[in-house]
């Protein structure tokens, strides 16, 4: 029996080695121009085109399904590019958001669109609950037609950047939504949609295709025919992928990249623009009376700013691929535009490296060490000792701040790294039972997402943005005042305060700005957005709508 | 009889505790699938992280929650996948079972057949030179961590010298045909790279403890005879060493194919194969409770029934245990 299952296996494995790369896969319609990208990484792919299902459905449906009715472009400023839409406004009381709809686009099934579709759409959006994936339903009050191409939507209170997040709720058939039984299990296997591509031409757990819509009303302008899907599960999956040359588009972090990446496949580029900043938090609340001393101390806070080395930051922890910040308000970059030159004037020098500035800070408001361990103690000889909270696994963010900590400690503040599970991490600062903290942020289109996720007091319990739990009610007046008017001016001014209160204040330390991912192959396409063709954010994940914008710049290499 | 009786009673009692245990043990895991979501980079508004605990139903209290998944277990329902886009759970894992199977068991065999056959020629030999490399490498390669050897596996045969494939069981543009030579040809192709991990690192497993067996029945009078007898060492070797010797390695071999459901986790997410370990661990990383009930569920009925199984069969072995201790 032994011998027989040896002989069985030997020629098994034999076979097996045999049949090692002589095996290609069937190439697809090569007339086609089939783009390969990858925009969710899934163990296995499951047939469902339905965008009210946020977590089911597949990440290639919105946009390239479901047209937006425009896209709010983050990259210049928010500029807007009409999709459904072609034009849109506010009434006099800033009460009413108006969209006049385009009046050539069909679905994909030849059916006409129009506001009727809408209409049904946004209503389930401002109805709140389960199919408010834009969760937008508390900011409308209602949704009205017009007439058959212009769209009223009455907005629970005056908000001039509702804009962007209404624009966010997914628009669809109303023939065909409106006559399910039951949305939340609806699959939607073949998609009718306005979007490039929602002919559905191949479908396995771990390959689907979607191809052009013979009704898309820009065909003229589209020159992909195809996209392509392969099912990925992991990073490394992706990295081996890409080097082979499989991939055309991709938005992962790849360490190091131009040696692990760029030299191996001579075809792969890459472009990694700014993103939201991030940040070092001292909880302001924090449950160690010793250490709420000196966290409620503008000079300790300054001094642990000073002692950051920036430049190490971006250029160890972030491969590079990130920006030094040293704006006193950590605003970055990407909002360069919108900051106040005499905050930066005023405060600037607390945000930039200085060790011995930071000693000398610390000496000067009293800080001494007592007890010669090295580590400064309060005025009153009590101990200051804290971690800094970072999540797990976020190797990235766990080395920014073990530089951090490197530096807090040459100047005296005992500081090391915690790693909790990300969930733990999130519960402990939002209940403030934690001491220090460091954290992204997302930005939107300006700067309000960042100001008030970062500093409202009504979001601290929320989100792990405003862990440094500094409540300021003039504050929050003044960001709560930034949508109430559609005077641009009036906006910068009010920033231009915002900024005045955080910088002085030093609320927050800034560390860098983040970057988008992006990666491109410039073997089989060109058109690809980059540093010298900036023209939207050029990220492949589903929360970037711009990047319907780019696939239509894309031409075929002939 | 009885004893049979009094087993079965046993074994539906531990059925009903592990089935209390796979309710909660996820859900003591800190967080749950939104958490999972944010953890991850998800961009949710405060709002939109609200609707979908809605969605998810996470939002119930606890008691709630288990008695309807009580009440699942009972009708046989599993439920449906949060993280596998709602589809139901039988069918996940139905889909991930035979792919399991093939491949951990494809590599257990053929382990233990490599692993009993060098551990017999290891203690023939013993102190020679095969022996002296063959058994510390063995046990070197087995203290290998599997996620090292996989990712060097992968990027030097799969990526540098592209000799096999990097992810799936079998090439996602080919329709699954399991009548085609072409399509098990594929399918082969793809199972070379993790079947080679696995059974690397279970092989010391299977020729250490085989080795050892061996040499302390060396010693036996009857190997000596058989010697004086004149017969061929051959024969000695296999008939009067190895036959014996075997009987510790194939109960040995028996619970690791009971193991084969648990799937193999980190050699399955290297290379991307659609087996039960990839889904467990998916299932874990993102909170997918209903999924990792399910999956602990069964693997917990295949654990009793393994069991169960040699209990029975003790039975028929020992005369003792049919008299109930009397």
């Amino acid at each position: 029996m032994l011998a027989k299952l040896t002989k069985i296996s030997t020629a098994v494995a034999m076979g097996a080695t045999m049949i090692a790369g002589a095996i290609s896969a069937p190439a697809m319609a090569a007339d086609k121009a089939t783009l390969t990208l990858v925009s969710e990484l899934k163990p296995a792919w499951v047939r469902n085109f339905n965008p009210l299902t946020v977590t089911s459905r597949l990440a290639t449906t919105n946009q390239f399904i479901y047209e937006p009715l425009l896209i709010v472009n983050e990259i210049k400023g928010g500029a807007v590019e009409y999709r459904l839409a072609n034009k849109h406004y506010f009434s006099d009381d800033l009460k009413t958001v108006f969209f006049e709809l385009k009046k050539d686009v069909k679905w994909s099934d030849g059916q006409a669109f129009n506001a009727d579709d809408v209409v049904y759409s946004l209503g389930l959006a401002a109805a709140g609950g389960a199919f408010d994936v834009a969760g937008i339903g508390s900011k409308i009050a209602g949704v009205k037609k017009v007439d058959d191409f212009k769209v009223a939507v009455e907005l629970s209170e005056v908000n001039t950047g509702v804009v962007s997040e209404i624009v966010r709720a997914p628009i669809v058939a109303e023939h065909i939504f409106s006559k399910q039984a039951d949305l939340a299990t609806f699959a939607n296997e073949n998609p009718v949609g306005t979007g490039p591509f929602t002919e559905v031409d191949t479908f396995t757990p771990q390959l689907y295709v979607q191809c052009r819509n013979p009704n898309y009303y820009e065909n003229d302008k589209l020159a992909v025919d195809c996209i392509k899907m392969p099912q990925l599960a992991n990073n490394d999956q992706l990295l081996a992928a890409a080097i082979k040359g499989d991939l055309d588009w991709t938005s992962a972090f790849i360490p190091d990249i131009d040696r692990v990446l760029v030299s191996q496949n001579k075809h792969y580029h890459y472009w990694f623009p700014a993103a939201g900043s991030a940040s070092f938090m001292l909880n302001f609340k924090t449950p160690n009376k010793d250490n709420a001393k000196a966290f409620n101390d503008v000079n300790f806070r300054r001094a642990f700013s000073m002692a950051l080395d920036r430049q190490a930051i971006v250029d160890i922890a972030g491969y590079g691929y990130w920006s030094v910040n040293e704006y006193p308000d950590a605003l970055g970059d990407q909002f360069k535009a919108w900051a106040n030159p005499d905050v930066s004037a005023k405060y600037g020098k607390y945000s930039k490296f200085n060790i011995e500035g930071a000693k000398a800070l610390l000496k000067e408001a009293g800080y001494k060490d007592v007890d010669g361990d090295g580590f400064v103690e309060n005025k009153d000889g009590s101990k200051i000792e804290f971690k800094i909270l970072v999540p797990n696994g976020w190797s990235d963010f766990v080395n920014t701040v073990q530089i951090g900590v490197e530096g807090l400690q040459e100047v005296g503040i005992n500081a090391s790294v915690s790693t909790p599970e990300f969930s733990i991490l999130n519960e402990k600062v939002m209940a403030a039972d934690f001491d220090a903290q460091f954290s992204n942020y997302f930005a939107g289109p300006d700067p309000y997402m960042y100001y008030n996720t970062a500093f409202h007091s009504e979001q601290m319990d929320k989100a792990r943005f405003g862990g440094h739990h500094n409540v300021d009610k003039e504050l929050d007046k003044l960001i709560d005042g930034f949508n109430k008017t559609g005077d641009q001016d009036e906006k910068l001014k009010i920033v231009y305060q915002i900024q005045e209160k955080i910088g002085s204040n030093q609320t927050t330390m800034a560390a860098m700005s983040t970057n988008y991912n992006y990666q491109y192959n410039t073997k089989r396409f060109t058109g690809w957005f980059n540093e010298s063709n900036p023209q939207a954010r050029p990220v492949v994940w589903p929360d970037t709508p711009e990047r319907l914008l780019h696939v239509l710049n894309l031409k075929p290499v002939k | 009889m009885g004893f049979i009786l009094r087993r079965l009673v046993f074994y539906f009692g531990a059925f009903l505790v592990a089935v209390v245990i796979n309710f909660f043990l996820p859900r003591m895991m800190p967080g749950d699938p939104v958490d999972a979501m944010l953890a991850q980079g998800a961009r949710f508004t405060a709002e939109q992280i609200a609707n979908l605990r809605l969605t998810f139903g996470v939002d119930q209290p606890l008691y709630e929650q288990f008695f309807t998944y009580l009440g699942d277990v009972f009708t046989l329902q599993l439920g449906n996948s949060t993280f596998f886009s709602n589809m139901p759970v039988s069918e996940v894992l139905a889909n991930a079972f035979g792919w399991t199977l093939f491949l951990t068991g494809t590599a257990t065999i053929l382990a233990f057949m490599f692993g009993a056959t060098l551990g017999i020629l290891a203690a023939w030999y013993r102190g020679g030179k095969f022996d002296s490399l063959a058994s510390p490498l063995s046990l070197v390669l087995q203290a290998t961590p599997q996620l090292v050897f996989g990712i060097v596996v992968l990027f030097s045969l799969g990526v540098t010298w592209d000799l096999i494939p990097i992810s799936y069981a079998y090439d996602p543009e080919l329709t699954p045909d399991y009548t085609s030579w072409e399509f098990i040809k594929n399918v082969l192709h793809h199972a070379v790279g993790p079947i080679f991990c696995i059974f690397i690192v279970q092989l010391g497993g299977f020729l250490v403890p085989m080795r050892n067996n061996m040499i302390n029945l060396l010693n036996e009078d009857y190997i000596t005879m058989g010697k004086a007898k004149g017969l061929s060492n051959i024969r000695v070797m296999l008939n009067y060493g190895a036959r014996n010797a075997i009987l510790p390695s194939v109960t040995a071999l028996s619970m690791a194919l009971g193991f084969v459901v648990g799937g193999a986790l980190v050699v399955e997410v290297i290379f991307n194969y659609q087996g039960l370990g990839s889904v467990l661990y998916n299932a874990i990383i993102n909170r997918d409770y209903q999924l990792i009930q399910g999956q602990l569920l069964i693997m917990t009925v295949f654990m009793l029934a393994f069991n169960f199984l040699a209990d029975v069969l003790y039975v028929f072995l020992d005369p003792r245990l049919r008299k109930g201790g009397k």
